[in-house]
């Protein structure tokens, strides 16, 4: 081992090698422990320099230095901030291929690697298992370690199981867990899980640049008028946070009316374009970047410089979080809440109360379980469940040692365990009241007439800070909506012309981005569909026609259309496809209705997984007399675009049939959650 | 402080190269359960080892230079806890008696890696096993045997092979009895069992035991050693046939040397290698699978003798009465 205690010969190494002058305090005062083989939890705000805690003894000790960490971008990051200084570090992730994977654990059991970065699941993956034994391992680091604690906002259930993980190694074998933003709650429960080998370092979280503000309005209306007019003086790029992804498009949306240069960020869209707008936002091609909670961990720009939320959010740690990534180069950032009180509540209360699945959804899953082993696919078409709930079960089943996961021949099996407890939902009890305990902090922080970061620190377990000073409250300087007959008249000329994205780009396929009419539940088209559909089975109004040809003409010239057909009616009759006749009248085009289904289909909405919607449909469409689409532009018509299976599918015929372009046009897009 | 990690010792000690059963488990039974004896334990030196703690200054070296590896156990001992195995280490007090009362403990398996509900340890046991070559006749005994332990509630322990030692195994579970299997190899690669014998795992009528390191494949030399834990698991050992080398007739044969019954099936002697294992003093079973009493070497029996008399056993014959 390479250290020697005394600071400032390490001082000069540590010039040496990563070309700093000094530790603070803090940063030896962990480092020395560390060397000592103690464990750690330090909390630290954003920017402190928490990572050179560990990549410094990393340096010294003779081993592998493992960091268990959440984001493949985080850890690429820190790679390449490691490779400027040469110091030999690595990711495994899922993004790169198996042989990749593999070579790195090879490099790391020959001891070519210091640094390893990993995430919680490569503790499942058989090849990483066979091979650790080989490793020659002198520390481990745990990234954002409030994301073994239930409370943490964060949660992710393979992080839980680090806990145990811990527990397992040797006594004096030192670990380092960090994160920046842990209230008292989650300290005290992390130091509970993680046992009393852990002693806190917590710094103070007061960021003395970050100008803070909240604006009350009395509608949504008043959140887009405020943007319009105040955006372009804010001075940088930076983030505007949304409650839903509908609302991440709109904003944007509302923004490029203006002329300002933003780009919408969810989890529906491509990796590749997310990855395209981050590198965007990066490189300040945009003014900002309007987002859900979707954009975050991964995003380590130093110079953001305002981050306005148009929907509170469900803690003031979720808060913290998010405003925490402006300013960390330490120059002034603006930090707006745009905060209706008689609204805005509605969103977050209901994730609290759908937090977690019905208990009935818990049972189904247990009783396919005590049939059978299941791998994840099997498992969740057996039930049929939602993805995003089916993966709350199954991290709840597994924290409750009902559950565990097998491997067997690389892939993952779940099985009962033998003596498993009974469900006990005591703790999602406890976690709702929590949950609604920390949203009420949240409301007084939008209410406060006292300091805002001063409230935060309070609220975090730093109770050390003083006022801010720099605050609306400490100001006493207010936002404002502006009184602005035109620029409202604007946005309801933009809200009647504004038309929804459809995001349906894949490689394989000729089929693009298309549009819809109108979301469904944001005006009354999805009434007027519902009724049409399983009630009057009239034809639509003339209204839907007129919206859904603005809806084209918004994107798209009738002249490169060659041809327009209509996904066939599952039940509900000809309407659909009169519509899409009518439309094609109207437009002199010409109308096919030769896409036709070769076997019954179920209605896709019965199905809530998508590996059954996609069995649903597969190969279900044939297209008749391919010859006239050959070469040809389609515009493919459909009632609602909801999870897009449907119409990728049958843009997937198409393609094959000979189709050139397949545009996808719907009378209304669903208004899917949030990320 | 939960003591999880004492578990990560055990695995890394029971298998360090050329370190005995016997120096682990005078460790396990000097630090028992806790864990923290064990981290001060692995603080020492080899000397150290030697003069505080007796172990052999060859197996102490050993120990001293595996220090480094132990916090790669760590990540096995979790993974093996996150898919569902349990581990029983000899000094526990859930271990299984019979083992230690058969094999010594200083020979008994310092470390047993299962999946399954361990209580049925407690119940009586008894092994049935025999030839991977058996015929249907053969088969049929064995179920006859099975059947006849489930009636008698005993735990037929058997060692997954093919022929009788299958046969054993569904056997007894066909009337809902239950069942220990012994694998020839590590627990994490046996794969295809768990599947087939899940909701008897589940229901607590099978229990899979493993006594190799848990990634080790199938390898006879497992498959050979498994057997004296076959033997060692069981009160009584049946075998409806055997030939006259290989597992069973190993296993057979030390076991009788032991004084240990051994339960075979006669058939009128028309197995050559049964009989042979009657000659050297295993019990003869009737075609009833119950036990011929008063069977005289040779061979033959003496019908006038057959009830309530004290078999003449040969001199030299170590079974106890």
């Amino acid at each position: 081992m390479n250290f020697s205690f005394n600071r400032e010969v390490e001082e000069k190494r540590l010039k040496d090698i990563f070309g700093f002058s000094k530790f603070y305090d803090t940063q030896w005062d962990v480092i020395s422990k560390v060397m000592s083989n103690k464990r750690i939890l330090l909390i630290e705000k954003t920017g402190f320099g928490k990572s050179l805690c560990y990549q410094y003894p990393a340096t010294c000790l003779p081993g592998l230095t493992i960091v268990i960490s959440p984001l493949i971008a985080l850890m690429r990051d820190q790679k390449k901030f490691l490779d400027k200084y040469i110091i030999p570090a690595a990711t495994i992730n899922s993004g790169q291929t198996p042989e990749e994977n593999k070579e790195i654990i090879d490099k790391a059991t020959r001891g070519e690697i210091k640094i390893l970065y990993i995430a919680p699941e490569r503790q499942g993956n058989t090849t990483w298992l066979e091979n650790i034994l080989n490793f020659n391992i002198s520390f481990v680091v745990i990234d954002e370690a409030h994301c073994i604690s239930t409370w943490g906002h964060d949660f992710r259930p393979y992080y839980r199981r680090i806990i145990n993980l811990i527990d397992r190694f040797p006594a004096n074998f030192p670990v380092l867990a960090t994160t920046a933003t842990a209230t008292k709650r989650v300290q005290k429960d992390i130091e509970e899980q993680i046992g009393s080998s852990f002693s806190t370092i917590r710094g103070n979280l007061l960021r003395n640049n970050l100008y803070l503000n909240v604006l009350k309005v009395e509608s949504e209306e008043e959140k887009f008028l405020w943007l319009a007019e105040n955006i372009s003086k804010l001075d940088g790029s930076g983030i505007i946070y949304t409650g839903t992804r509908a609302n991440s498009e709109l904003f944007s949306r509302w923004l490029n009316f203006h002329g300002v240069n933003t780009a919408f960020y969810n989890a529906t869209l491509e990796s590749e374009e997310r990855i395209e707008i981050e590198n965007g936002f990066m490189d300040n091609k945009f003014k900002c970047v309007v987002s859900t909670n979707a954009l975050g961990m991964g995003i380590d720009k130093p110079d953001i410089r305002f981050i306005i939320h148009t929907q509170i959010t469900q803690s003031p740690v979720h808060y913290y979080q998010e405003i925490g990534r402006a300013g960390r180069d330490g120059k002034p950032a603006k930090i707006i809440l745009l905060y209706n009180p008689s609204k805005d509540s509605d969103l977050p209360l209901s994730f609290i109360e759908s937090a977690k699945p019905d208990t009935n959804k818990y049972y189904k899953v247990i009783e396919a379980l005590r049939e059978e082993r299941h791998t994840f696919t099997t498992l969740i078409k057996k039930v049929d469940l939602k993805q995003t709930v089916f993966r709350v079960i199954i991290a709840d089943l597994i924290d409750m040692g009902i559950v565990v996961e097998t491997i067997e021949n690389k892939s993952k099996k779940y099985e009962i365990k033998f003596n498993a407890p009974g469900l006990n939902f005591d703790m999602h009890l406890k976690l709702k009241e929590a949950k609604l305990l920390e949203f009420g902090e949240m409301l007084f922080y939008a209410n406060t007439q006292s300091c805002r970061m001063n409230f935060l620190c309070n609220y975090l377990g730093d109770n050390s800070a003083d006022d801010c000073l720099i605050c609306d409250n400490d100001l006493k300087i207010f936002e404002k909506v502006p009184a602005n007959d035109s620029l409202a008249e604007k946005l309801s000329y933009f809200k009647e012309n504004y038309f929804p994205e459809i995001i349906v780009e894949s490689s394989g396929s000729n089929i693009v981005n298309g549009v819809a009419a109108d979301f469904y539940g944001f005006s009354n088209t999805g009434q007027i569909i519902h009724k049409a559909k399983y009630e009057n089975h009239a034809e639509f109004p003339e209204t839907i026609l007129f919206r859904l040809i603005a809806a084209f003409d918004s994107k798209f010239d009738v002249n490169e259309i060659d041809i327009v057909t209509v996904i066939p009616p599952t039940i509900s009759g000809d309407i659909v496809a009169n519509l899409a006749k009518q439309f094609s009248e109207k437009l002199g085009l010409k109308f096919s209705r030769d896409l036709v289904k070769t076997r019954v289909t179920q209605p896709q909405k019965v199905f809530q997984t998508n590996y059954n919607k996609n069995e649903n449909i597969k190969n279900a469409f044939e297209f008749l007399n391919p010859g006239q689409i050959l070469g040809k532009t389609v515009l493919l018509i459909d009632d609602v675009f909801d999870s897009g299976v449907t119409i990728k599918e049958a843009g997937r015929v198409l393609t094959r049939c000979g189709a050139a372009k397949i545009i996808p046009l719907t009378i209304a897009k669903t208004v899917t959650g949030v990320d | 402080m939960k003591e999880l990690n004492r578990d990560t010792y055990l695995i890394a000690l029971s298998h360090i190269q050329d370190v005995s059963t016997k120096t682990v488990n005078g460790i396990l039974k000097e630090f028992g359960s806790e864990a923290g004896a064990y981290a001060n334990f692995f603080e020492l030196t080899a000397d150290e080892m030697l003069s505080k703690h007796n172990i052999p200054i060859e197996e102490a070296v050993k120990i001293a230079e595996f220090k480094s590896q132990l916090p790669n156990f760590a990540f096995l001992n979790d993974n093996l806890v996150n898919q569902g195995f349990t581990m029983v280490a000899a000094s526990d007090s859930n271990y299984p008696a019979n083992l230690i009362n058969n094999l010594g403990y200083d020979r008994t398996p310092s470390i047993l890696y299962l999946k399954g509900d361990i209580e049925i340890f407690k119940e009586q046991c008894i092994a049935i096993v025999g030839s991977r070559d058996a015929n249907e006749d053969d088969l049929n005994y064995t179920a006859l045997l099975s059947k006849k332990a489930t009636q008698e509630f005993k735990v037929v322990v058997s060692g997954f092979a093919k022929g009788v030692d299958k046969k054993a195994l569904d056997s007894a579970l066909e009337l809902n009895g239950k069942s220990i299997l012994v694998l020839p190899q590590g627990i994490l690669t046996f794969k295809s069992g768990i599947n087939e014998y899940y909701k008897k795992i589940l229901s607590g009528d099978v229990l899979i035991l493993s006594t190799f390191y848990p990634t080790a494949p199938w390898l006879v030399k497992l498959a050979m050693a498994r057997n004296a834990y076959i033997y060692g698991l069981a009160g009584e050992i049946y075998i409806p046939k055997t030939n006259d080398s290989g597992g069973t007739w190993a296993g057979a044969t030390s076991g009788i040397k032991k004084g240990r019954k051994v339960y075979v099936r006669y058939l009128d002697g028309k197995l050559p290698a049964n009989l042979k294992l009657i000659e050297l003093g295993a019990i003869p079973l009737d075609e009833e699978g119950d036990e011929i009493k008063g069977f005289v070497r040779g061979g033959k029996v003496n019908p006038k003798k057959k009830k309530n008399i004290k078999p003449p056993y040969e001199e030299g014959n170590l079974f106890e009465n």
